[in-house]
């Protein structure tokens, strides 16, 4: 009985029904049904205390640095250092676009907050100068899912805080996937670029001068992400300590350095982030309810069984799940996935032999992506509002994107040297 | 009609509470015949903190679920007499004292059901990880003063910073995951744990490299059940449950034994310092962790009552081992 | 149908007025967040002296900001939902769709707002943080409204931080009536004549 939890979750999902009372609604109804009324109270009580965690207050944190940054004209500047050093390549303002991701992305936890910075920036001024909205849109949606893969990352925060592994080993395993997502699409572009003719010619290149104004204009938005992670590496804070350094020196930055922020904005700055990290809180508190439910069921067990009754090579496995977790992130968000899943198939891996760091990476870049594929698929949600353009659209011109995105989820699958190089060398994981 | 029991334990299938529910469930599912069937769960499937769990243990949603005495203290808080340090000498004593029948045990049985208006029964006390021991990345800790202005990592509770303090440490609360990145980047310099913990964590790696085998605490787990779901069984079956926690109790017991030989063993061959400190050295960290006592009696609700319960049973149970002696050493 | 608009108008009135509150308290919640951490980074770093309570202090707070924010993204349309089923079906059909959807969010949180009740006055709500004081305690258990309060100085009961969730269901059931009622109106054909809710831009989780 309690196992249709998850296709009755997927109905409500389909007809609209809002994730979080979506993920109440259906193992509820079930408990109901099967006279389990009195557990009930343990949906409810989970709840509030997957919330209640220390480790999760980074998520508001963060949210909060990125909105600050925002207000404070740091994203700006940022764009302004992509375009003096990729502006004038082929398809110069989309690749400064990704660009800007990978730089945003050292900034902000969040693909959602990527799309809307920069794409309500970069979009109209792609438009501008001759782009298609459609194309515009689909190359933000797609470099925004580098925001939670080159740290700080919220999906990485989640994934250690259910998975218990070091946020710093994952935030430091980020970032080499993060910088290979961000050259796979500046590839794609230029190949795009050039088999196309109907593109908008080449800008001219920004003179040294040009250059060393826009890198100085730059440069202490983008101290921000050497500020986290040396001070996590030097054991001045830890990571969720770090999260609220963030947001005091991005308010230092924008009030006193760049004055580009005034003390009256702080209250709306604090308001849009305390919205959006309230969302996000009530969706991880409802998932971890949920998955109480799939314990119950006994779910758990009887899917780790089928998984290693399919093969018992990892690498045959690691590609039935890619395919299992794209399938899961077309429908579900990153964050929801994460905890439902996370503690299901990490385990079968770890045994397996697969390093439980490497694991949290593919799985987190793979979900993420998912932010970027039809038809639940958030970043397209929000590239389509920013820009105006049908979310069916940018989905189709998001394809070449996506495949690009595809294809390094296996580079990271196959060569475990990307994720655990890094974390590796500042001595996170024992080689 | 079969009982389903479920029980939880909030750590890993690697850890002691699980090698004793293992004993439990098949103990009772044999011995009654299969009347009781016991459903495991384990890890934070079905809740994640002591508050949480045990609110769960009052209504029923979870019928057995295991605390350590950080984790019931916030309701019933003269558990923590299990951590007040240098009170049981060895597991011998340790075990002594926390039969089901000692003055210590029968006190909090009654002071437990009480204070949940009836709700929950504290089943039994075993053992999870062994001892509580001094662990640092910097120096070997022989005696008091070598714990001077250490950044030594406690969970969020009164009683174990207390004793840092004491002893002229600097307590410093940090969320266990975070604990493994604290002390490779120096956030934190120490801890308080069992050798399977810092195994299991492999916080060597990380450089905790000198432990000092102070025993400061014995790490007693307090099982606990729903009241109302025992009280619907016949006698018979209450007996069989009750002899299963006895069974269970055993297991822990003998578990961390067993366990802690191969910890031991990885943690010297990684290079770790393993120091047993002296009887006059032991003696000096029990005279600088006075003043825990003192704020134990003032502080904590019942607490000169636990605690005089447990100085009687830690002097039978001496006693007694005082009249063991004298048969079989002659 | 006049009735109605005005208990439409009335309803959100008094919606709007208790979010608006709600927001500001929970600017306050987010603020005191990064205070509570910066002052444990000095006290710990610098001083060398870390304090007990920043951890749970911070996260009361945090869950206070939770609960008391959610309501308003609920009624600005910030929850994730999928909507092209919304969008594909006619209107007529859509609308009773939306006002479905709508009921069954409402159960959930019926059956939540008892629930949260029931945890704040129970056994869980009792137990005491471990490192928070305050000068008064709401005594819940002789029900409101006889809410007892008691002045002085004593470590924190559970419920009231988990007084915060109840408290954010209490009020998302109270958005959800609202917005079930401006469904029913826009149903029967009036949907012009309500005052719009302010619209959020897009609440993004990741
Ligand atoms: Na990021
Ligand atoms: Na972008």
């Amino acid at each position: 009985m309690l196992i249709w939890f998850l296709p009755l979750f997927l109905v409500f999902l389909m007809i609209g029904l809002p994730v979080f009372f979506g993920l109440l609604a259906a193992p509820g109804l079930l408990l109901w049904l099967n006279g389990q009324e009195r557990d009930i109270a343990l949906l409810y009580r989970n709840v509030y205390n997957g919330m209640d965690s220390f480790p999760l207050m980074a998520i508001p944190f963060f949210m909060l640095a990125g909105e600050m940054m925002n207000r404070g004209g740091i994203t700006m500047r940022l764009v302004e250092f992509s375009q003096a050093c990729v502006g004038h390549f082929r398809a110069g303002l989309a690749q400064v676009n990704i660009l800007s991701s990978m730089l945003f992305a050292g900034l902000s936890g969040s693909a959602v907050a990527d799309t809307s910075a920069l794409g309500s920036m970069l979009i109209p001024a792609m438009k501008k100068e001759g782009y298609t909205v459609k194309f515009a849109a689909a190359v933000t949606a797609a470099s925004s899912v580098i925001g939670p893969i080159i740290p700080p990352s919220g999906i990485m925060i989640i994934y250690a805080y259910v998975m218990g592994e070091s946020v710093a080993a994952l935030f430091l395993a980020g970032i080499v996937p993060g910088v290979l997502v961000g050259i796979g699409l500046m590839t794609v572009t230029n190949i795009i670029a050039r088999r196309l003719d109907d593109f908008p010619a080449l800008r001219r290149r920004a003179t040294w001068p040009e250059k060393g104004q826009a890198s100085l204009k730059a440069f202490f938005p983008l101290l921000t992400p050497v500020i986290i992670l040396g001070g996590i590496l030097g054991g001045v804070f830890t990571p969720t300590e770090a999260s609220a350094v963030a947001v005091a020196y991005a308010l230092f930055v924008s009030l006193f350095l760049l004055r580009s922020m005034g003390l009256r904005d702080v209250p709306d700055v604090l308001m849009k982030a305390a919205i959006t990290s309230a969302v996000v809180l009530l969706l991880v508190g409802a998932a971890m309810a949920f998955k109480t439910v799939v314990s119950l069921s006994h779910a758990p067990e009887t899917l780790a069984a089928f998984i290693l009754s399919l093969s018992d090579n990892p690498l045959v496995l690691l590609l039935l799940i890619n395919l299992l977790l794209f399938i899961v992130g077309m429908f579900l968000d990153a964050g929801p996935a994460i905890i439902i899943l996370g503690p299901i198939l990490g385990p079968i891996f770890v045994d397996l032999g697969v390093d439980p760091v490497h694991f949290a990476i593919i799985m987190s870049v793979n979900l993420t992506v998912g932010l970027a594929t039809p038809p639940m698929g958030l970043v397209l949600f929000v590239a389509s509002s920013v820009s105006g353009e049908r979310v069916e659209t940018i989905a189709r011109a998001i394809l070449p994107f996506l495949a690009v995105e595809i294809f390094v989820i296996g580079l990271i699958t196959y060569i475990p040297a990307i994720s655990l190089f890094v974390p590796t060398y500042f001595g996170f994981i024992m080689p | 009609q079969t009982i389903t029991l479920r029980a939880t334990a909030n750590s890993n299938e690697n850890d002691e509470d699980y090698d004793g529910l293992v004993v439990f469930k098949n103990y009772v599912e044999a011995a009654s015949n299969g009347a009781i069937e016991v459903e495991l769960f384990i890890g934070t499937q079905l809740c994640g903190n002591g508050a949480e769990c045990l609110a769960g243990v009052a209504d029923g949603t979870i019928d057995i679920y295991i605390s350590t005495s950080g984790g019931a203290s916030g309701i019933f808080p003269y558990v923590q007499v299990l951590d007040l340090p240098y009170l049981m000498a060895d597991d011998r004593v340790a075990e002594a004292v926390l039969d089901n029948d000692s003055a210590l045990v029968n006190w909090m049985q009654d002071r437990v059901l009480e204070d949940s208006q009836g709700s929950i029964r504290l089943m039994t006390i075993g053992n999870t990880g062994g001892w509580r021991n001094f662990a640092n990345t910097q120096r070997r800790v022989a005696e008091p003063a070598d714990m001077d202005g250490l950044k030594i990592r406690t969970v969020v509770a009164d009683l174990p910073q207390e004793l840092v303090r004491a002893l002229g440490a600097s307590p410093t609360p940090i969320p266990w995951p975070e604990l493994f990145t604290s002390f490779q980047t120096g956030v934190v310099e120490g801890s308080k744990n069992g050798i399977t913990d810092i195994m299991g964590m492999k916080f060597p790696d990380a450089g905790l490299q000198y432990v000092t085998l102070d025993g400061h605490a014995y790490m007693g787990a307090l099982w606990f059940m729903n009241n109302q779901r025992f009280a619907e069984m016949d006698m018979g079956l209450r007996r069989v449950v009750v002899d299963g926690f006895y069974a269970l109790q055993q297991a822990t017991f003998a578990s961390p034994k067993r366990k802690s030989i191969a910890a031991y063993q990885e943690f010297v061959a990684g290079g770790g310092d393993l120091y047993v400190p002296t009887p006059d050295q032991k003696a000096a960290f029990a005279g600088a962790a006075g003043p825990v006592f003192e704020w134990f009696e003032k502080n904590v609700d019942g607490g000169s009552e636990v605690l005089a319960a447990m100085r009687e049973a830690v002097a039978t149970a001496e006693a007694d081992i005082a009249r063991a002696y004298e048969d079989d050493l002659n | 149908m006049p009735a109605l608009l005005q208990a439409a108008r009335l309803w959100g009135a008094a919606n709007a007025g208790l979010l608006w509150a709600g927001r500001w308290l929970a600017v306050g919640c987010l603020g005191l967040m990064v205070v509570i951490i910066l002052v444990q980074v000095v006290a710990r770093y610098v001083l060398n002296n870390a304090l007990p309570w920043p951890d749970e202090a911070a996260r009361f707070f945090m869950l206070w900001m939770t609960g008391l924010m959610a309501p308003t993204a609920l009624r600005r349309g910030g929850f994730v939902a999928i909507d092209m089923l919304v969008l594909m079906l006619p209107r007529v059909v859509a609308s009773v769709l939306m006002l479905g959807l709508l009921a069954v969010s409402g159960m959930v949180l019926v059956v939540a707002a008892q629930l949260g009740w029931a945890e704040v006055t129970g056994f869980g709500g009792s137990f005491k943080t471990a490192s928070l004081m305050t000068f008064f305690t709401i005594d819940f258990a002789d029900g409101v409204p006889f809410v007892r309060v008691d002045w002085g100085w004593q470590p924190m009961p559970r419920s009231h931080m988990m007084a915060s969730l109840m408290v954010g269901v209490w009020l998302m059931l109270t958005v959800t009536g609202e917005l079930m009622l401006r469904q029913i109106i826009t149903m029967m054909g009036h949907g012009d004549a309500l005052t719009d809710i302010p619209e959020n831009a897009t609440v993004g989780a990741e």
